[in-house]
């Protein structure tokens, strides 16, 4: 270390200007640039990330309670009605969700999506008039939640238009929504039941 | 605006230097200069204050040297007389040198390989560390020391200096 400090070689690096003047004021160039662009607000990632486990988890937790209606409440159907009849059949909904033409808005998602869309919420209102109280407030919720979660992901992917996990799930979340959509409408009803017997 | 117009008074001496050392050419560090505190002002919002902003300036201005040559390529050529006019600022130096010999430090710098001279350039003349010019250039600690080692070894050769132990 003592011998560094007199090598002759370190001596001359130390001896050269760290400040090296430029010939012309660069200052006018710069502020007519800086003038026209605004600062760039950078989300830092890890409140992206944060943002994006939150959303996720929301639509596990909508989508788990979900399921977890759609079954006792289909367990629940199936004890009043002793024989069924053969369930109604319903457009998949994995077939009319189109990532291709995805944007923010479920009706971004096309005619066929929202056309779908509308026939089993037609089915699906038909169906939960029928549903035993309790179990039609926990749907109902569970909808409104999916629909909700839907809703904070679109304005977080307005802001992040780029964003392949966000566009990735929100189409998750609209392939829920109509999973729900068509489990319900899928459920046979006591009503109808009680009218065939 | 006006903040930040006192900020490039005091940086932009600094910023110069180095970007004239790591390109050699005093129209392409002055380029290079006015890009960084365009980018630096466009990023303000991202710096977090973990580092001097000097040294944050540092990083981007690295950055658009490294940029600049990707895109244009390493020129062999160098505009000597742009380095030998830098003038030394007072109190910068820690003890006086002679003008020729300066001139032969400066000199014996600009023949150095790109590599090996940008190692040279940020740590031996800016002060980082080995840590710190790896981050910078993108490369590893090993090969930054490598690169110091063979650019101390040719400033050695090439200035005529005795052969020392670099360890």
């Amino acid at each position: 270390m003592s011998e560094r400090k007199h090598d002759p070689l370190d001596e001359a690096l130390a001896s050269l200007a760290k400040d090296v003047a430029p010939e012309r004021d660069l200052w006018p160039q710069i502020r007519a640039e800086i003038a026209t662009t605004p600062i760039v607000a950078e989300e830092p990632r890890s409140r992206m990330q944060a943002t994006w486990f939150r959303l996720a988890a929301t639509v596990l937790l909508v989508v788990g309670t979900s399921l977890v209606t759609y079954y006792v409440t289909r367990q629940s159907m199936q004890q009043q009605v002793a024989q069924t009849t053969a369930p109604q059949t319903l457009p998949a909904p994995v077939a009319v969700a189109q990532p291709a033409s995805f944007s923010f808005g479920s009706e971004r998602l096309g005619a066929g999506y929202m056309n779908a869309r509308a026939e089993l919420d037609k089915s699906f209102q038909q169906r939960l008039a029928g549903l035993p109280p309790a179990a039609r407030a926990k749907v109902e919720a569970d909808l409104a939640d999916l629909r909700r979660a839907a809703d904070d992901i679109s304005k977080t992917l307005a802001e992040h238009p780029s964003d392949p996990l966000l566009q990735d799930l929100l189409m998750s979340t609209y392939q829920s929504e109509l999973q729900l959509l068509a489990n319900v409408s899928e459920l046979p009803t006591a009503g109808s039941m009680r009218t065939d017997l | 605006m006006k903040a930040f117009e006192r900020l490039y008074r005091l940086h932009s001496g600094k910023v110069m230097g180095l970007c004239l050392r790591m390109t050699r050419r005093r129209d392409v560090a002055e380029d290079c200069v006015q890009q960084t505190f365009i980018r630096a002002w466009r990023s303000l919002a991202a710096f977090e204050g973990r580092s001097a902003f000097g040294t944050w300036l540092h990083r981007i201005a690295v950055n658009e040297v490294l940029t600049h040559e990707r895109n244009h390529g390493t020129r062999a050529e160098s505009d000597g007389e742009a380095v030998e006019d830098a003038q030394a600022v007072p109190g910068e130096t820690n003890r006086e040198y002679d003008a020729g010999e300066v001139m032969d430090v400066e000199r014996a710098l600009e023949t150095l390989p790109p590599g090996s001279r940008h190692v040279v350039v940020l740590q031996t003349v800016y002060g980082y560390s080995h840590e710190e010019v790896a981050e910078m250039l993108g490369i590893a600690v090993g090969t930054c020391k490598a690169q110091l080692h063979r650019g101390r070894r040719l400033l050695r050769e090439r200035m005529g200096l005795p052969e020392m132990s670099d360890e």
